[in-house]
């Protein structure tokens, strides 16, 4: 059994918080685009979604700052050198090895918390699409500030289908996202790590200790 | 029907002519004793006296029609508001009354009753009907062009691919929608939601199930009351290609081939849209404040975003996602079985 503290408080606050301000987007998002008035009123939703989306940059930079000052930040440096094995055994686990219960190929300890995929997906989703998704709310918000024209193509339209293609985006790694975290040991791992901080683990089974070096 | 350029109650729906106010019966019948109590008939009746529109010495080719040969006659009966009855074939009211103020304003305001009706109205009961007379708009127009009749062929034509020509059950024709004793197209230089109002105002009248917070057909319309006071229904329902600027086409498209796209008005390139919306938000902006304009600035969801493709590639993928992470769930249970049996 190994345990592990490996989400302070901060960084869980930071998640469930801004999971939240996430999904209020969403929805307010969803019901906005295609007029759900039953969803959410759409009076209601354009300034919930207003505020949300600010409250949405304000977690964002919290985050950037959390990660520089406490550390954190470390497990989303990509080791370039081994990457493209690590990605083809993780990849090649989730679409093999799990269904004949092989081991998983990777084990969370201190220093990496996070397999090559996700690794990749959350710099992926925390430091391209989330600002990129937010730099487009605010180009929204400010829109009467901005040229008519970049390019000859309308600034707004650019500026809609930025938004719209990202919240696309983000909308489907959240799909992921919540399935792969039923992936650890057992269903609940590592959702109970989130909650609790407390990464368990039952130690690397003897037997399979061969399949795991390296 | 429709008066609509000076209808004094809007709201009256002008299919339905049964509606009428006793107390309007009551003021007109007022008028009219105070008429018939005036020995100076020409053109200076009281109800006209806030009509400074008309010029004041009129020759006598110039007398209104309504005032002019027998129309006087005429109008013994036909001022009369309630005047109306319920066609046996049709049931709905036809009504009878014409109202004179909204008849000197009309069009064809300098003809005579007689000018269209044929003589066969001198004496009551007639020995015609309106519906053996034949009378057509275009008709008319076409054999009156010397009497500066304007050719209507166009607007005949177009209305000839309408969605109503076409589809409605009942028949369809001009005077469905405009009314010979009242038609006045709405001016040019009108301000917009006058022009919208009266325009939008004729076609509610009879789809009056659309007057309503979320109309059928259009649920996928945001704030529909706000865009029925902004745009006019035509502007969707009419082919974008070959618009004149300045007349209304008259080329109704049916459900299928209206357009829908928000972009087409809401968006930079939208002249008339984009611009008044900026002006707005940055007004706003001055106003409010910066971050009272940020929350509650609404220039972008104004549909700009949305993009059919990119919404039907996106619940694709997003079905996709869905689907293979239920089946890849189904393919950890089934292994998880298989592990728990073999123990
Ligand atoms: C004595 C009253 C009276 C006078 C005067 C009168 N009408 Fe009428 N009119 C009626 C009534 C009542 C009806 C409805 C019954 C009917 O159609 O006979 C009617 C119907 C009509 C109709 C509609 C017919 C239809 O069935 O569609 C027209 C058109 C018309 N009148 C025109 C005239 C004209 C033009 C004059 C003047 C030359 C005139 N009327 C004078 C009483 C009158
Ligand atoms: C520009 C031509 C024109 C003039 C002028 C005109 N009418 Fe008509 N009128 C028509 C037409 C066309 C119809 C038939 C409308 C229809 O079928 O709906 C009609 C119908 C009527 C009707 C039947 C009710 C209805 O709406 O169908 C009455 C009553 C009537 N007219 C009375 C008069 C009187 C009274 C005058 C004079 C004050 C007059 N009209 C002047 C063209 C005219
Ligand atoms: C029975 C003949 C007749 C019928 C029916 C008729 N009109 Fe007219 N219309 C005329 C005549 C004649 C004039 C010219 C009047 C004038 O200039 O004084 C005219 C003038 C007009 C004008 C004004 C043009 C201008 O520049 O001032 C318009 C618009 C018009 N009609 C539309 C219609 C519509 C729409 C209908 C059908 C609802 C209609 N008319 C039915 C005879 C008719
Ligand atoms: C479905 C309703 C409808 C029908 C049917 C219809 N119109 Fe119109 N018409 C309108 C509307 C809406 C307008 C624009 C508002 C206005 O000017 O009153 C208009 C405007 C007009 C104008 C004024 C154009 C201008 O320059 O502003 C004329 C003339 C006209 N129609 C003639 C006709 C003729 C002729 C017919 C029959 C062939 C006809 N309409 C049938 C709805 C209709
Ligand atoms: C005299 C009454 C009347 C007026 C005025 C009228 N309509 Fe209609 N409209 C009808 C009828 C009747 C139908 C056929 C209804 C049906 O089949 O469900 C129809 C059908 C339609 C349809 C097609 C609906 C479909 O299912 O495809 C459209 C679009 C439409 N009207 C738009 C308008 C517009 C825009 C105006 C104003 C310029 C207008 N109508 C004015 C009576 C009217
Ligand atoms: C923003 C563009 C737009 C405007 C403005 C608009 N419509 Fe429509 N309308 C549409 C479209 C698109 C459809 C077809 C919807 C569908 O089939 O899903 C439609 C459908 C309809 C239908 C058929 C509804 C049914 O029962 O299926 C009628 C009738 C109609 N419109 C009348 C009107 C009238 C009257 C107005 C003005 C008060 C108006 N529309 C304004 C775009 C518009
Ligand atoms: C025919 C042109 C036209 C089309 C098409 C159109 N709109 Fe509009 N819309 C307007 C106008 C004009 C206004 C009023 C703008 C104003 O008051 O500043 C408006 C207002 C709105 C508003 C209210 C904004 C506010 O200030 O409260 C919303 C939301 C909206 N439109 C969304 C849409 C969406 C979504 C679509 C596509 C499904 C659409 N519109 C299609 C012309 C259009």
């Amino acid at each position: 059994m190994t345990e592990l503290y490996l989400y302070p408080v901060w960084l869980r606050a930071w998640h469930w918080l801004n999971a939240l301000i996430f999904l209020v987007s969403l929805v307010t998002g969803i019901s906005m685009h295609f007029s759900l008035g039953w969803l959410i009123p759409f009076e209601v939703a354009v300034p919930v979604h207003n505020a949300s989306g600010i409250v949405l940059t304000v977690s964002w930079v919290a985050f950037i700052i959390g990660n520089w000052v406490s550390g954190n930040g470390k497990h989303y440096l990509i080791n370039l050198r081994s990457l493209p094995m690590d990605l083809f055994r993780q990849t090649r686990y989730y679409v093999y090895g799990i269904f004949v219960n092989a081991p998983h190929p990777f084990h969370v300890s201190e220093e990496h918390k996070l397999n090559a995929l996700q690794t990749m997906s959350y710099v992926g989703v925390m430091y391209v699409l989330m600002p990129l998704l937010i730099l487009s709310g605010w180009a929204f918000l400010l829109s009467p500030s901005l040229p008519e024209t970049v390019l000859g193509i309308g600034t707004i339209w650019i500026v809609a289908m930025t938004h719209l293609v990202l919240s696309w985006m983000l909308l489907l790694f959240l799909i992921v996202h919540v399935y792969i975290i039923t992936t650890g040991e057992t269903v609940m791992t590592n959702m109970r790590a989130m909650l609790t901080g407390w990464h368990r683990e039952r130690g690397p089974q003897p037997e399979r200790a061969g399949d795991d070096a390296g | 029907m429709s008066n609509r350029y000076s209808c004094p109650d809007p709201s009256r729906p002008a299919a339905d002519a049964a509606i009428r106010r006793p107390a309007a019966g009551l003021a007109v019948f007022a008028l009219l004793v105070l008429w018939l109590a005036v020995p100076a008939v020409s053109g200076a009746a009281p109800g006209d006296a806030a009509k400074a529109l008309e010029p004041a010495g009129e020759t006598a080719e110039e007398v209104p029609g309504i005032e002019r040969d027998d129309s006087p006659e005429c109008m013994r009966c036909h001022w009369m508001e309630t005047m109306a009855y319920r066609d046996r074939d049709t049931r709905k009211i036809v009504d009878l009354s014409i109202d004179r103020d909204v008849y000197r304003h009309s069009v064809h305001a300098d003809l005579a009753c007689r000018d269209c009706h044929a003589r066969g109205y001198k004496h009551y009961p007639h020995r015609t009907s309106s519906a053996d007379e034949a009378l057509h708009c275009v008709g008319c127009h076409a054999e009156r062009g010397d009497d500066g009749a304007p050719d209507l062929t166009d607007i005949s034509l177009e209305f000839q691919e309408s969605v109503h020509a076409i589809e409605a059950s009942r028949p369809f024709d001009c005077f469905s929608c405009h009314n010979p004793h009242t038609f006045r197209p709405v001016e040019d230089g009108a301000p917009v939601e006058a022009v919208v109002a009266t325009t939008n105002r004729l076609c509610l009248d009879c789809h009056t199930k659309l007057d309503t917070p979320v109309p059928k057909g259009h649920e996928w319309l945001p704030k529909p009351r706000e865009h029925w006071a902004s745009v006019r229904c035509i502007e969707c329902h009419t082919p974008v290609e070959g618009r004149d600027m300045y007349q209304p086409s008259h080329a109704l498209l049916g459900a299928p081939e209206s357009n829908r796209n928000c972009v087409e008005c809401h968006t930079q390139g939208s002249e008339l849209l984009s611009q008044l919306y900026n002006y707005r938000a940055a007004e706003q902006r001055e106003q409010e404040g910066f971050f009272a304009q940020a929350l509650y600035n609404d220039a972008y969801i104004v549909g700009m975003s949305r993009s059919p493709l990119i919404d039907r590639i996106g619940l694709a993928l997003a079905a996709l996602m869905v689907l293979g992470v239920i089946a890849h769930g189904f393919g950890r249970y089934l292994a998880y079985r298989k592990q728990r049996a073999s123990r």
